[in-house]
């Protein structure tokens, strides 16, 4: 909006303030009243809303059938070209925990940081999360031959007591998966609670009111829930910081602990985990602008928390270049043939093209973020976020195809193309994503009420130090008037 | 045997695993028919039957005319395995792929399943009573016209020609023809000149020095069993061993195995076996027939002074019989006979074999309908013979046709009266392959089909008639046979245990032909012809003359040279292929006098310049639906020529190439022909081997082998034994030798000598029959091309070999073939044939990987797969640096599927000792882990250790050259911990510290003149 | 009784409060839309316990977690990749993930026990404008006091306040 309301040209080129700097990061926000209004009112669902659902669902419908059918006949329909064994599914599944590392990232790292942008975003964050881990748990399932034994991988008990291998890359993965799964679906519900409890006093329908009664635990705002609720909150954003740096380490196991080249080294865990939570951040904005827009919460969202998000998705971004180039200078000190074959094959050889697609997706296009005119161009970022999204799917396209088509073992060289049932299960998962995502935006808040009236400025009495603005950081600032124009 | 129940309803497991996976939706998939099936084919059981336990059955092969021996292994009644009989004086035990495919040409589904008459243009269903009485009338109807009746039957050795000839002179009708489109018939009447004996026995292991002219003695030419056994022998004396040259157009299987190949053009043999003899110019020879004049020159003068050394020819050019008696006279010249070739040992499995020439003259009186009765036996003219001849329109010309074969070929096809003869492992019969021994043939089963052996209907004809009742005055053939052996019934059966006896088959006093046939028109000069390329068609490695093709087995067995399965294709010189613009799998026409054929293109070094090749073996029109519309024939573009000896000339037309628009990809299982100095196929020359032993230049830098070869142990087991590390490891239970399974005192393990292999492959077709492995390449087994279509076959991969072209064959022993050199596609290149299979690792990276303990390493070093705890994450098969394992991708043992690779009757060759692996899971060698245990268990039983070398692998125990050998490496009594020390042995990717549990041992090269 | 009383602003609530205690009225419970720093300044709270569900429930997964990975393997010794029955290294990472699982499990358990929550039904002393826009203060105080409670409220400018049984 802001490119819409300022001609091209004319920005004055003054310091932006930031949201650090900004006295008061909502100017656009009166008070608590309104906070209710404007993000109550977004709940109800338009047409467009109905629109879109339908088309998620059917997509959805379309992938669970090709899987139906994948069953039937065997995986022999997908593409599958040994030794090349692992495919889409497995490239989709690593691509979907990525997404779902940004949630995570924003609610509890940023938390700790104490970052005032998050509170805008954090919310669709968090579900964005729960749903692409939701998705990307079931590609193992989609992947294995025999999927209607999947829960042979869970430790359950049995009655001859035969357990799954501790040892095994995919036993961590189930454990892992699992624990972020949950972890962070109860994270986003005790979020949801106080609002819960808002939207509870403010709905009309006795039926509606009811139900968000019983999912709001009758919640009451009062001072020793909210004590305790801080605490809780700071704990849980404890534990999933560490949570969200070894889910991705152990996905990325599931490569270093096999001894192919190009998958046996080191620098696995720390290049995936910046990979996920640079897929995040531009899965983010291809949600959040949009719903911004749309939900016309500019005066939320604002340009200064797209700014401050963009910078992180540089930072990730510069991370991944950076790993991206010690791949292949440790394949070249490694003086393995085996290693420099394989990079070579990967970057000039058949899968050229799919590594090119990767590196200037995720290499050169985020450098424009260095612009901050670009940074503050919601257009452009969610332009960029489509082409991260690609990117870092052919990020994964690159780690697993060109190693197994390119082995040891020259006699067994292979090649490798997806066929109609990979590709439609692909596009039926981003149908199963978006189902969920939709159903949640226009049920539930996406925007945390209780903490955006955090960093709206109280009602007061008296001339007071406590008419200063208080931002979600604590600090106390004098009262100047904002710039103005800066949120739209 | 099975009656489909009709229940079209869902079965509870089906469902269960799909509502399970899928949730709700997939409930409307799963419509599966319940299959009733015998578990034993009868109520009552013989004496020597016990459910579950192994029968073996003494027989011979007849799959063509050497005659090994057989021990067929029946379980319940059916046999499921062809193994070498070790008492066999040809064979030795051994048996190349297509004696072990013969089982599928028992249960072959497309076989005839009655006698079958032409009824009004239709073949229809007939009694046997019928049968006979029609066959009959038709005979005592010929009156004169007898005289010129035809009967062709497949060449063997053994009664029944004797047997056949008797009852046709009975009925007044001429002597049959017999017919084998593989006997090498210019050699053989050469070698009948000079030895006086059609195959003498070749002695390689005698020779110093072999020089083959064309002779592929490892795969098609003569008996390729016996050849190999001794050439694999010569090879392994090692320093000692012959050296071997190539002369001929293309590098075949045995040129690949040569030491030297020297390219000349076809047709120019003469003028070089003259040269080696001395008794030509080298530098017109070395122009004539454009190769390297040196080289001629050395090798004649390395000829003349290399005493004994062993010249075999085996051009099929126009003038092969001149070329073989010049090879001849210069073996009798060196005083090679009786050293190097024994004509005293002789091979009688090509006695009185007729020769083409013959069929042709038929075929042509045939065509001008003088011939009012043609019956065909195990002969398949129409594709046999080039088109050129005309075949199916001669035999419209014949008022009534009998078909005694099988399996509905192209000729049958056009019978109007087919009386399907017994397989060979259903009725009785002998042969005789070495002079002076009767092999015998007996039925190891009851009859699969209502087919009958067609000596018996031959004595129900003459029954019939009270006027020839009595002129064979026995029940049946196997009383007939008994009433001639040597000793009567009592040596009779006494001999079957054995499978031989002494003395000789009964035989015609004359010659099978007596009338000669009118000389075959003389072919037109070779250099004359049109065309810018010789032509040069092949007996197939595999495949043969083509009547090998309905097998999948062999249809799935990648050519040994090429890697080819399931598809024709025209080989072309590199540099040939870069001017002419043409890529693998481009297809090209070439076009001769005589006809075209077109077929895709590859690209080989081992043809000339100026040579496309193309093997025979594909490209029925009938035959079943493994052989229908697979490939193309070069016959198709030969024209009727024969050599004096009256053998079909193969290598007699020039043609011209034409690149055609179409590109159809190679289905072949090789990924790089080139091992990237990898070290996966090495090789020493003599001099290394003689010389001091230092690093070999393959060699990586990594762990050494002395840490593990003794016994071949990991380290855990080490570990668990206490020898290593930590003696108070609690890693033991089942893993301390003190355990009381005492498993961990062994550890299984393999010695393949690349000496002695030459990649012949039978080792693989080895292992498909006695592991249920599916074979995937057929038509309809292919993947899904297009979403949610009715199963009717569109929108499915029909191609054949759709399934290898994707890589997903299933062979747990590949044969890998790597080349070294040649690059610049010179004739100079060096051929490493690496049988590679599960390497069961000590450390096996597909181990700690499988999250459910689907793989793991057995106490007694077995990398194991349990099959039924497989949920298929693959995540095994990214492990393996060998890439061993295989998955299925499809329902390959359902029969509800349209990938079922085993239809009925197939099913029944199925070893029931081993699991048909399910959908979903992974699968790879275990060793035959079944044989194992099965001769543990003996020991066991018979309250015994068990005995050093005493049982082997399947792939093993097939193997003609005997490279591979498997025992216990723990154990310094069994070969294989000897072989293990040789310091030849290495392992594949030792640098990978996977402490692999088999042992290759390095080809050993012999250059020319000692150098390189 | 008890006294439900409604402030518009946030400095009238504080200094509410800090009257309330001035007059050693002990049974206030606080309502606000948002954690506010005053008011937790005000109400000087005792620190919350949560923590210790936290450490509890953490350490406990961690011990499950290598337990369960140690005692299986060892129950059923099968030897892979030529590694040791119990491997220490790899199972940190089930012992890892089973501490956060249990650990953040137990630290939500916690709080809706600290909290008294689930609450089912909608108990005295609330009014849907404290998760709007109003902070809230609630008494419960002898009936003979109830006038001295409900004048401190009103002067410090509450909106209105309500008497409740």
């Amino acid at each position: 909006m802001a490119t819409v309301a300022r001609p091209r040209g004319a920005t004055d080129l003054s310091p932006r303030p930031n949201v650090a700097s900004a006295n008061q990061q909502l100017p656009g926000v009166a008070d608590y009243e309104q906070v209710d209004r404007d993000i109550g009112g977004s709940l109800t669902p338009t047409a467009g809303w109905f629109g879109a659902l339908a088309v998620a669902i059917a997509l959805f419908l379309w992938g669970a059938g090709t899987w139906t059918y994948q069953i039937y006949w065997g995986l022999g329909n997908a593409g599958y070209n040994p030794p090349v064994m692992w495919g889409v599914y497995i490239i989709s599944f690593v691509f979907w925990v990525g997404i779902g590392h940004a949630g995570t990232l924003i609610s509890a790292i940023l938390y700790l940081f104490r970052a005032g942008f998050r509170t805008t975003i954090y919310r669709c964050a968090e579900a964005m999360t729960v749903f692409a881990v939701m998705t990307a748990g079931l590609f193992p399932i989609i992947h294995i031959g025999r999927p209607w034994k999947f829960f042979w991988l869970i430790p359950y008990p049995n009655w001859r007591l035969i357990w799954p291998n501790f040892k095994s890359p995919l036993v961590w993965d189930v454990f892992a998966i699992s624990t972020y799964l949950t972890v962070s679906a109860t994270f986003l519900y005790v979020g949801l609670v106080p609002d819960i409890a808002v939207l509870r006093d403010r709905a009309t329908n006795p039926v509606r009111k009811r139900i968000l009664a019983v999912m709001s635990l009758g919640w009451r705002n009062s001072e020793k829930e909210w004590r305790h609720f801080a605490r809780m909150y700071l704990f849980l954003a404890a534990f999933s910081t560490p949570l969200v740096l070894s889910v991705h380490s152990v996905v990325s196991f599931d490569f270093a602990m096999a001894i192919n080249p190009g998958w046996h080294t080191t620098i696995f865990p720390p290049y995936f985990v910046a990979g996920a939570i640079f897929s995040g951040i531009g899965m983010v904005f291809t949600i959040i602008i949009p719903i911004r827009k749309f939900f016309r919460l500019q005066h939320y969202v604002t340009i200064n928390h797209l700014d401050a998000a963009a910078k992180l998705c540089l930072f990730t971004s510069l991370v991944v270049g950076c790993a991206y180039l010690v791949e292949f200078w440790v394949a070249w000190y490694s003086a393995n043939q085996f290693e420099q074959k394989y990079f070579w094959n990967r970057v000039f050889g058949e899968w050229w093209w799919a590594a090119w697609i990767m590196l200037t997706c995720n290499m050169v296009f985020p450098l424009s973020l260095f612009s901050q005119r670009l940074r503050r161009n919601p257009g452009w970022l969610f332009i960029l976020s489509i082409f991260i999204n690609l990117g870092m799917w052919f990020e994964r396209f690159v780690i697993i195809v060109p190693t197994l088509s390119h082995e040891f073992e020259p006699w067994q060289w292979a090649h490798y193309a997806p066929s109609w049932v990979d590709i439609s299960i692909l596009i039926g998962s981003f149908g199963w994503f978006f189902m969920w995502f939709l159903l949640f935006i226009k049920q539930l808040p996406v925007i945390a009420i209780a903490e955006v009236k955090e960093i709206v400025p109280p009602r007061l009495r008296s001339p007071h130090p406590h008419e200063d603005a208080i931002d979600v950081t604590g600090r106390h600032q004098a009262y100047e008037p904002d710039t103005p124009g800066e949120f739209d | 045997m099975t009656e489909p129940s009709g229940s079209a309803g869902v079965k509870r497991r089906d469902f269960l695993k799909v509502l399970g996976a899928a949730g709700a939706v997939t409930t409307s998939v799963g419509c599966f028919q319940e299959d009733v099936e015998k578990l034993i084919p009868y109520l009552v059981s013989p004496d020597d039957t016990v459910p579950g336990v192994s029968t073996y059955f003494a027989t011979t092969c007849r799959e063509c005319a050497a005659g090994c021996g057989l021990i067929a292994e029946t379980r319940d009644g059916r046999a499921i395995k062809l193994e070498g009989n070790p008492a066999h004086p040809v064979n030795h035990g051994a048996l190349c792929a297509r004696g072990q495919a013969s089982l599928q040409g028992l249960y072959n589904p497309d076989r005839y399943r009655h006698p079958m008459a032409r009824r009004n243009g239709k073949l229809e269903r007939i009694t046997w009573d019928e049968g006979i009485r029609t066959l009959r009338e038709r005979i005592a109807g010929l009156g004169a016209g007898a005289a010129n009746a035809v009967f062709v039957n497949q060449h063997e050795s053994g009664s029944f020609p004797a047997f056949l000839d008797q009852w046709l002179a009975g009925y007044g009708m001429p002597a049959h023809l017999s017919y084998d489109g593989e006997a090498p018939h210019a050699v053989m009447q050469a070698n009948r000149q000079t030895y006086g004996a059609a195959w003498p026995a070749l002695d390689f292991t005698a020779a110093k020095l072999i020089v083959a002219v064309g002779a592929d003695f490892l795969e098609m030419w003569g008996a390729s069993v016996p050849q190999q056994l001794s050439f694999a022998d010569a090879r392994a004396k090692l320093a000692d061993a012959p050296r071997f040259v190539y002369i001929g157009p293309r590098r075949s299987l045995t040129g690949l195995n040569a030491d030297e190949w020297l390219a000349c053009k076809p047709g120019s043999e003469l003028a070089i076996v003259n040269a080696l003899a001395g008794k030509g110019d080298v530098a017109a020879a070395a122009t004539a027939g454009g190769v390297d004049q040196a080289a001629l020159q050395r090798l004649a003068g390395e000829l003349a002074a290399t005493k004994p050394s062993l010249v075999l020819s085996g051009v099929t050019t126009a003038n092969a019989l001149d070329v073989a008696l010049a090879v001849n006279a210069l073996n009798v010249a060196a005083g090679n006979v009786g050293v190097t070739i024994k004509p005293a040992e002789a091979l009688t499995g090509f006695d009185r074999v007729g020769s083409p020439n013959d069929l042709r003259d038929a075929v042509q009186r045939m065509a001008s309908g003088a011939v009012p009765i043609a019956m065909f036996r195990g002969v398949n003219p129409v594709y046999v013979l080039p088109k050129s001849l005309r075949v199916a329109e001669a035999l419209a010309k014949v008022p009534f046709k009998v078909s005694f074969s099988p399996f509905p070929d192209e000729t049958s096809e056009l019978c109007d009266l087919i009386l399907p003869d017994d397989h060979f492992l259903e009725s009785w019969g002998d042969a005789e392959s070495v002079r002076g021994t009767i092999s015998l043939q007996q039925p190891a089963m009851d009859r699969v089909f209502d087919t009958r052996a067609t000596a018996d209907v031959l004595i129900g004809v003459t029954k019939g008639d009270p006027a020839t009742a009595n002129r064979i005055p026995v029940a049946d053939y196997r009383s007939w046979l008994i009433g001639r052996f040597p000793g009567g019934a009592q040596a009779f059966g006494a001999a079957l245990a054995r499978g031989t006896a002494p003395g000789s088959p009964a035989q015609n006093a004359t010659a099978s032909r007596t009338v000669a046939a009118a000389p075959a028109p003389a072919p037109a000069p070779l250099e004359g012809q049109q065309g810018d390329f010789y032509f040069v068609a092949y007996p197939s490695p595999v495949l043969g003359d083509g009547r090998a093709t309905n097998k999948p087995w062999l249809q799935e067995l990648p050519d040994p040279v090429t890697k080819i399965a399931w598809q024709s294709w025209i080989e072309i010189h590199p540099t040939t292929a870069a001017r002419l613009g043409i890529e693998n799998g481009d297809h090209i026409t070439v076009t001769t006098a005589a006809g075209s054929v077109n077929a895709p293109a590859y690209i080989f070094m081992g043809v000339r310049q100026d040579v496309v090749a193309m093997a025979t073996g594909r490209g029925h029109t009938g035959y079943g639906r493994y052989a229908q519309n697979v490939g193309v024939n070069p016959l198709d573009a030969l024209p009727v020529a024969h050599d004096a000896s009256g053998g079909l000339a193969l290598a007699t037309v020039k043609a011209r190439l034409t690149k055609t628009a179409d590109h159809s990809p190679i289905i072949s299982t090789e990924g790089s022909a080139r091992q990237h100095a990898r070290g996966i196929g090495r090789a020493v020359t003599v001099a290394e081997l003689n010389g001091p032993e230092e690093e070999e230049v393959e060699h990586f830098a990594g762990d050494n082998k002395h840490d593990f070869l003794p016994g071949l142990r990991s380290p855990v087991a080490n570990d668990a034994q206490g020898v290593l590390g930590n003696p108070k490891s609690k890693d033991k239970g089942m893993y301390d030798p003190e355990h009381w399974s005492g498993m961990a005192k062994r550890r299984w393990a393999m010695a393949i000598d690349l000496a002695r292999c030459t990649g012949c492959s039978a080792c693989v077709t080895a292992c498909y029959a006695e592991n249920n492995i599916p074979t995937v390449g057929a038509p309809w087994q292919g993947r899904s091309l297009r979403p949610f279509h009715s199963g009717d076959g569109n929108g499915w991969d029909t191609r054949p070999g759709a399934n290898i072209l994707k890589g997903r064959e299933m062979q747990w022993i590949r044969i890998e073939r790597y080349y070294e050199g040649g690059e610049d596609g010179s004739s100079d290149f060096d051929t490493r044939f690496v049988p590679m299979m599960c390497q069961h690792c000590g450390n096996a990276p597909c181990e700690p990987v499988c999250p459910v303990y689907a793989t793991y390493h057995s106490p007694d070093g077995l990398n194991v797969q349990v099959y039924n705890r497989c949920v298929g994450t693959r995540y095994c098969s990214n492990g393996c640096p060998y890439k061993v394992r295989y998955f299925n991708w499809h329902g390959y043992g359902e029969p509800a599927r349209r990938q079922y690779a085993f239809p009925e009757p197939l099913n029944w060759q199925l070893n029931p000792d081993v699991t048909v692996r399910g959908k979903g899971v992974m699968e790879k060698c275990s060793f035959c882990v079944q044989r194992i245990r099965e001769a543990e268990h003996r020991a066991k039983l018979e309250g015994r250790e068990l005995v050093a070398d005493e049982f082997t692998t399947s792939c093993a125990q097939a193997c003609p050259s005997r490279a591979i050998t498997f025992g216990d490496a723990a154990d310094e009594k069994w070969s294989v911990a000897r072989l293990a020390e040789d310091r030849r042995a290495y392992h594949v990717f030792e640098e990978l510290n996977t402490f692999t549990a088999v042992v290759y041992l390095k080809k050993v090269n012999h250059p020319a003149g000692g150098e390189r | 009784m008890g006294i439900v009383a409604a402030f518009r602003e946030l400095d009238a609530t504080v200094d509410a409060i800090e009257d309330l205690k001035r007059q050693k009225i002990s049974d206030v419970t606080v309502y606000t839309p948002t954690p506010r720093h005053e008011i937790e300044e005000a109400v000087s709270p005792p620190t919350s316990p949560v923590r210790r569900f936290t450490l509890i429930g953490g350490f406990c997964g961690a011990c499950f977690g290598y337990w369960i990975a140690v005692w299986t393997s060892d129950y059923w010794p099968l030897v892979v990749g030529g590694k040791a029955i119990a491997t220490w290294i790899p199972f940190t990472i089930i012992g890892f993930e089973l501490m956060v699982l249990i650990g953040a499990l137990a630290t939500v358990a916690g709080m809706f026990i600290n909290s008294r929550i689930p609450k089912i039904t909608m108990t005295v002393g609330f009014d849907p404008r404290f998760t709007h826009g109003h902070y809230g203060i609630w008494v419960q105080e002898a009936p003979e006091r109830a006038r001295i409670v409900e004048e401190t409220l009103r002067r410090h400018g509450a909106e209105d306040v309500r008497h409740e049984d």
